[in-house]
Order: C-alpha cells, then sequence, then structure tokens
C-alpha cells in the first residue's frame, strides 16, 4: 500500500444534496432509506477518510434550496473553542475524539437546517453549482494556510439526490473549469435519476461518476469508490467511464444537435442558419 | 511630426520623490508600510469590465519571436531566449485555455529572414513540443521586421473576416533589416484590419510605436521577468472586436465520443486523421475517438479542423468555457474592516475576515475576504452567493 508522506495533506469535501422535497417524497416511496440514513452513509465515509492518515481534512457541506450550509466545519467551534469541550469530552464507546465530535456537529448542524428553512412556493431545485462554489473557495483558503513545504491534493464528491435545474448551466460549467483549472476533482454518486452536468463534470475534471442500483447500499459504494484517492484508482477495478453526451442543444428548439451555426459574437447555437443571431 | 500624441515620458517628467511612501512607525518598523505594499499587490489586478462590447472570440494569432543576436543578452536570467522560450509555452497553455476555438501559430526572425515555427493551428500540444525544441537553437543576426510581418499577413489575409486577425511580437532588438518601406505594409496592415502589438525587451523603437498605433495594437517595454509575464498575460483575454469584423454564423460540429471496448462485436479499430501524418508516437491505431458528423472521419482530440471536410469540430463544454468573457463579473465594492458590522466571516471560504478590508458583491450584500475575492474573480468567474439565486443569465 501506498504511504502518504507527513507533507501529504489530502482533503475531502463532501456535498450533500438535501432536498426537502425530494426527501419528503422518498420517506413515502421506500421507508427504509431516509435522510438520517444517508447522512450515516456520510459520517461513516468522513470518518473513514480521516482514520486514512492523521493529515486528512475533511469539510462536509449540505446542498439546500435556498442555501448551502458548512455541517463541519463549524465556524462556531473556530470562535468559541470551549463550546465544544464541555459537551463531547468523551464519548462512551471510546471512539477517537476527533470523529465523535465531528460527528455529533454533522448530526447537530443538519438538524438546525432542516428545522429553520421553510421551502417557498417555487424554489424546489437543489442549488448545487453553489454549493461547489463554496466549497472550491474553501479548498482555495485551506490550501493558502498550509504550512512551508506541504501539499495539498483535493477532492469533492458530490452525493446528489433530486434532479438537475436546467437554469444552473453557466454557472456549474464556470464552477467546472474553475475545479479543472485547480486540479481538483469531481466525483459523483447519484441516487436517483442520472445527470448530465455531473457526468460532464467528472469527464472533464478527472473523476469518477456512478449511479447507485441500490440506495441501502450507499455506505458500501461510497467507501469501495470513492474512498481512495486518484494516486490509489489507477490500482483498483473501479466502474468504467460512462458515455458522456457532449452534443449541444440549440438555442431555439432544445434538440441534440451534431451540426450547428454558432454565432461568431455570442457564441449561441442554431440548427438553421440564418443572417441575423436573435441574442 | 506632431500628430502623435502628448505623452510625458518618465524622464521627462522627473522622478517622483519616492523614499516618502516608506512610512515608520513609533517603534521605527515599516511593518505597517510593508503590509500596505503587500496588500496592493495582491489589488493590483485593474477589473476591465468591457460591459456591453463586442469581443473578438475567434481569434488567429501569431507571436514572433526575435532570435537575433540580441537574445543572448544575460540580463533575465539565464539568457533572455530561454526566458522569452518558456513565457511564451505559458501563454499558449493559458490562451488556449481562454480561447479554446482559436488559433495560434508561431514565427521566428533572425538574420534579415524569418521563419515559420509552427503553422496556424487549434492544438496546443505542438506548439510546446516545437517551443521546447527551440529552445537549442542559436540567436544571430538581426531581426527583420518587414519579413516577419509579410510571412505573418500571407496566412492571415486569408482568414475568415468574423475572426480577428492578431500579431504579437516580442521584439529585444533595436534595429530591424526591412528589404523595403515599412511605412508602406503598416498602411498594408492597417487595411487588412491586422492589429500588431509589440513587447519590447530592450527599450521603446520609434519603428513599433508607429506599427501599433496605426494598426490598434499595444506596445510595452518590460521592467523585468514578471512584468514581461504581466504583459503577456494581458494577450490572453480576447481583445474588443473592430466595428467592421463582420459577424456570420459558423457552421460546426459537434461530434460524439465513442468509447468502443474489444468486447464489442462491432468495434473496429481505425486510424485517427490527425496521426497520420506525424511521424512521432505510436500507429495511431485506436479503438474509440470522435467521428465528424458529416464525413466519418476520426480524430482523438477536439477541437480541430476535419482534414477531410473542412468542419471545424468543438465539443459544447470549449464554447462554454468563453461564456465568462461575455458576461463579465462585476467587481466587488471595497469596503473597510471597522465599518462593517455584521459577523466577521467570510461567506465563500468560512474563514474568518482578518484583513483590512472586505468586499462586497453590490447584487447579493455578502461579503467576502481578499483571497476569495482574487479567486472568485480570476478563476470562478460568478459569485457564489448569487449563483444561489433563480435566475439565470
Amino acid at each position: 500500500m501506498v504511504m502518504a508522506s507527513e507533507d501529504e495533506v489530502s482533503l475531502l469535501v463532501i456535498v450533500v444534496d438535501v432536498n426537502p422535497i425530494w426527501w419528503g417524497q422518498q420517506a413515502n416511496r421506500e421507508p427504509q432509506f431516509t435522510l438520517s440514513k444517508c447522512l450515516d452513509a456520510v459520517m461513516v465515509m468522513g470518518n473513514s477518510h480521516l482514520v486514512m492518515t492523521r493529515t486528512n481534512k475533511l469539510a462536509i457541506i449540505a446542498s439546500h434550496c435556498q442555501e448551502s450550509h458548512f455541517l463541519y466545519p463549524c465556524k462556531l467551534w473556530k470562535s468559541g473553542d470551549g463550546h465544544g469541550d464541555d459537551n463531547a469530552s468523551t464519548s462512551g464507546d471510546g471512539k477517537y475524539e476527533l470523529l465523535s465530535v465531528a460527528n455529533d456537529f454533522i448530526a447537530e448542524e443538519i438538524k438546525n437546517l432542516m428545522s429553520r428553512t421553510e421551502v417557498k412556493g417555487n424554489q424546489t431545485d437543489t442549488l448545487l453549482a453553489g454549493s461547489l462554489a463554496k466549497a472550491l473557495c474553501y479548498i482555495h483558503r485551506v490550501a493558502k494556510e498550509l504550512e512551508a513545504g506541504q501539499e495539498i491534493k483535493s477532492r469533492i464528491l458530490v452525493v446528489k439526490a433530486a434532479e438537475d435545474c436546467a437554469l444552473q448551466y453557466m454557472n456549474f460549467m464556470n464552477v467546472i473549469f474553475a475545479a479543472q483549472k485547480q486540479s481538483i476533482l469531481i466525483d459523483a454518486c447519484v441516487l436517483d435519476s442520472d445527470s448530465g452536468l455531473l457526468q460532464q463534470a467528472c469527464d472533464i475534471t478527472g473523476g469518477l461518476y456512478l449511479k447507485i442500483p441500490q440506495k441501502i447500499a450507499l455506505a458500501q459504494y461510497l467507501l469501495w469508490v470513492f474512498l481512495p484517492d486518484s494516486d490509489q484508482r489507477s490500482q483498483l477495478v473501479l466502474p468504467p467511464p460512462v458515455h458522456v453526451d457532449y452534443r449541444a442543444a440549440c438555442f431555439c428548439h432544445r434538440n441534440l444537435i451534431e451540426i450547428g451555426y454558432v454565432c461568431s459574437v455570442c457564441l449561441s447555437i442554431f440548427c438553421n442558419f440564418s443572417p441575423i443571431c436573435t441574442t | 511630426m506632431d500628430e502623435e500624441p502628448e505623452r510625458a515620458k518618465r524622464w521627462e517628467g522627473g522622478y517622483e520623490r519616492t523614499w516618502e511612501i516608506l512610512k515608520e512607525d513609533e517603534s521605527g518598523s515599516l511593518k505597517a508600510t510593508v503590509e500596505e505594499i503587500l496588500f496592493q499587490a495582491k489589488r493590483k489586478r485593474v477589473f476591465e469590465s468591457h460591459g456591453q462590447v463586442r469581443l473578438g472570440m475567434m481569434r488567429h494569432l501569431y507571436v514572433v519571436i526575435d532570435t537575433s543576436r540580441t537574445m543572448e543578452d544575460q540580463d533575465l536570467k539565464p539568457n533572455r531566449l530561454t526566458s522569452t522560450l518558456k513565457l511564451v509555452e505559458y501563454f499558449v497553455e493559458e490562451y488556449f485555455d481562454q480561447n479554446p476555438i482559436s488559433q495560434v501559430g508561431i514565427i521566428t526572425t533572425k538574420n534579415k529572414r524569418a521563419e515559420k515555427l509552427t503553422d496556424l493551428a487549434g492544438n496546443p500540444k505542438k506548439h510546446i513540443d516545437a517551443l521546447k525544441k527551440a529552445k537549442d537553437s542559436t540567436c544571430g543576426g538581426e531581426p527583420s521586421l518587414y519579413n516577419s510581418l509579410s510571412l505573418a499577413m500571407q496566412t492571415l489575409k486569408h482568414m475568415p473576416g468574423h475572426s480577428s486577425r492578431e500579431v504579437l511580437i516580442i521584439f529585444s532588438s533595436l534595429t530591424t533589416c526591412d528589404p523595403a518601406n515599412i511605412y508602406e505594409l503598416v498602411k498594408t496592415l492597417k487595411a487588412l484590419k491586422i492589429r500588431v502589438s509589440v513587447i519590447g525587451l530592450s527599450a521603446e523603437v520609434r519603428v513599433c510605436t508607429v506599427l501599433t498605433r496605426e494598426t490598434g495594437g499595444s506596445y510595452h517595454v518590460i521592467l523585468d521577468e514578471s512584468h514581461f509575464r504581466e504583459l503577456l498575460m494581458f494577450h490572453v483575454k480576447p481583445p474588443p472586436a473592430t466595428t467592421t469584423s463582420e459577424c456570420s454564423l459558423i457552421r460546426m460540429g459537434f461530434p460524439q465520443h465513442t468509447i468502443a471496448s474489444l468486447s464489442d462485436q462491432d468495434a473496429k479499430p481505425s486510424f485517427s486523421q490527425a496521426h497520420l501524418d506525424s511521424t512521432s508516437g505510436g500507429p495511431g491505431l485506436s479503438m474509440g475517438g470522435y467521428f465528424c458528423p458529416q464525413c466519418q472521419a476520426k480524430y482523438t482530440e477536439l477541437p480541430v479542423e476535419c482534414k477531410v471536410c473542412g468542419l471545424t469540430l468543438v465539443s459544447a463544454p470549449h464554447l462554454a468555457r468563453s461564456f465568462h468573457h461575455l458576461f463579465p463579473l462585476e467587481a466587488f465594492q471595497e469596503s473597510p474592516l471597522l465599518l462593517h458590522h455584521r459577523e466577521r466571516f467570510c461567506e465563500a471560504c468560512q474563514g474568518e475576515l482578518k484583513d483590512k478590508s472586505v468586499f462586497t458583491c453590490l447584487s447579493c450584500s455578502s461579503v467576502f475576504c481578499v483571497e476569495c475575492d482574487l479567486f472568485i474573480h480570476d478563476t470562478l468567474h460568478c459569485c457564489p452567493s448569487c449563483i444561489h439565486s433563480r435566475s439565470a443569465p
């Protein structure tokens, strides 16, 4: 097994889709797999990552309809250190203290988040692009705060439940290109319906895309496929890359086209030639 | 002579008293001033928002590198030529990152002649390999501006009207040896709408000033290596398009990427068109690839122009890369930390706000720290809080 040296920090950011509408419907469809089970699996994954090497770091973001919230690390934790020490001083089962503190924080924060946000009428889509943007800013800050001589390798794991939001295409693409420039991998673990945007993200940044056939086994899939980092992945037998449809959609009919006409000024794509660009 | 604009040169205006910038505090330390200078250096990027000006997205750029005797000078370490070639490699990579559907060609000039190092192409690898090989070449003789410009012009004049035609000259010598009147050539360049910019390595040369002024380009002389890099990066962004360039719809193909494995019964290995002419590399036989929708010729990488039918092949993410030039992000408003009364943490990276000033996005009023502001404007191109709202541009 390849041993990472003391100088290499591996940062994993997990973005969990907590769209309350999708999870609410899910509770009716399959009562044995609910949001709390999903978060249990994510906590197992996070704990495993922290245990792999002493220098590993973790961050978890919950992606909601109206905001993205950092479940871990919690900002209150930094400013008031006394707060954490009173409650979670010893966990009864002898668990490594960092892990128990992390799990407690995650549970606490997600309860607060779900209880305080009210979903307004037409806002039903998960704001995934925003969460990824915040994740990138966080990674950028951690990379700046490293000590001299340390290198960082980061990746983002997205656990997606609800469908794509087509309005976010451009922001999503900006985020993907920023991640590619910073050499940050984006992995995707999709619970329900395939997502073209995430397939493109994984293809462009070099990450893995997987649609899980059985949601109950989420923890197993996370640990098997997404826990090893990019160096180790070349030595493992992992699910093959999916075929990504890179055809563009024309602006007039939204059909996928193979040959189209591109305006030289605004780069909008049309399927038929016309002398005037409507954009 | 007098139609030149009045420009006060530094030696004409006199130096400001530069020592007055440094101020000591009570204990005699310069720490505050040094921090201020560092902070200003971080914020040195000037965010020029072009607003609704059309930008030339499809660019055909020739880079002319002067390889004459003066390039062996060692004022840039290890010598000017090596330093220039390294920076041009970096420039080519950044250029294709920001302008994925554009093309670049490289010309070198020495011994009073000009020759093409690489043709106009959309693939960065070829240019980078050629630049690496050019490191061993010798420098000698004098450069020739006329010959290099006419060589570039021969290809650029056939380019379609909707793309921008540019030449960037890296000029280190103070002389040029031309077979004919260069001012006539400048007139021709202006008529063909070719924009020439020059980066000088030694000193300001009058013929370059006239050349760039007439064709609408820019002329700068470097101070040191980091200034050189900044000037080069300035040319990566798409320039405003000239008002007379035609805009038209260009026909392009969006091929599918097929990945065939050996277990497929119909899969046949085939040669890639791009590898037929190349002498280096393997046999070029591969299973999957991109097939041109018009003529079914195979290519391994995009973007490329199909050799059989002439259709430009791109993929949708390539076009998406240029979108942020069309919808640039506005600069954030800077305000001092002391006036900020809400919670002191940056909304993007969740860190504490420790710097002297904070930055506020004008549309969503969220607060960011200096590092996030730089990161957002240089790399991310969208405000993390604004994209939490519904509206798409």
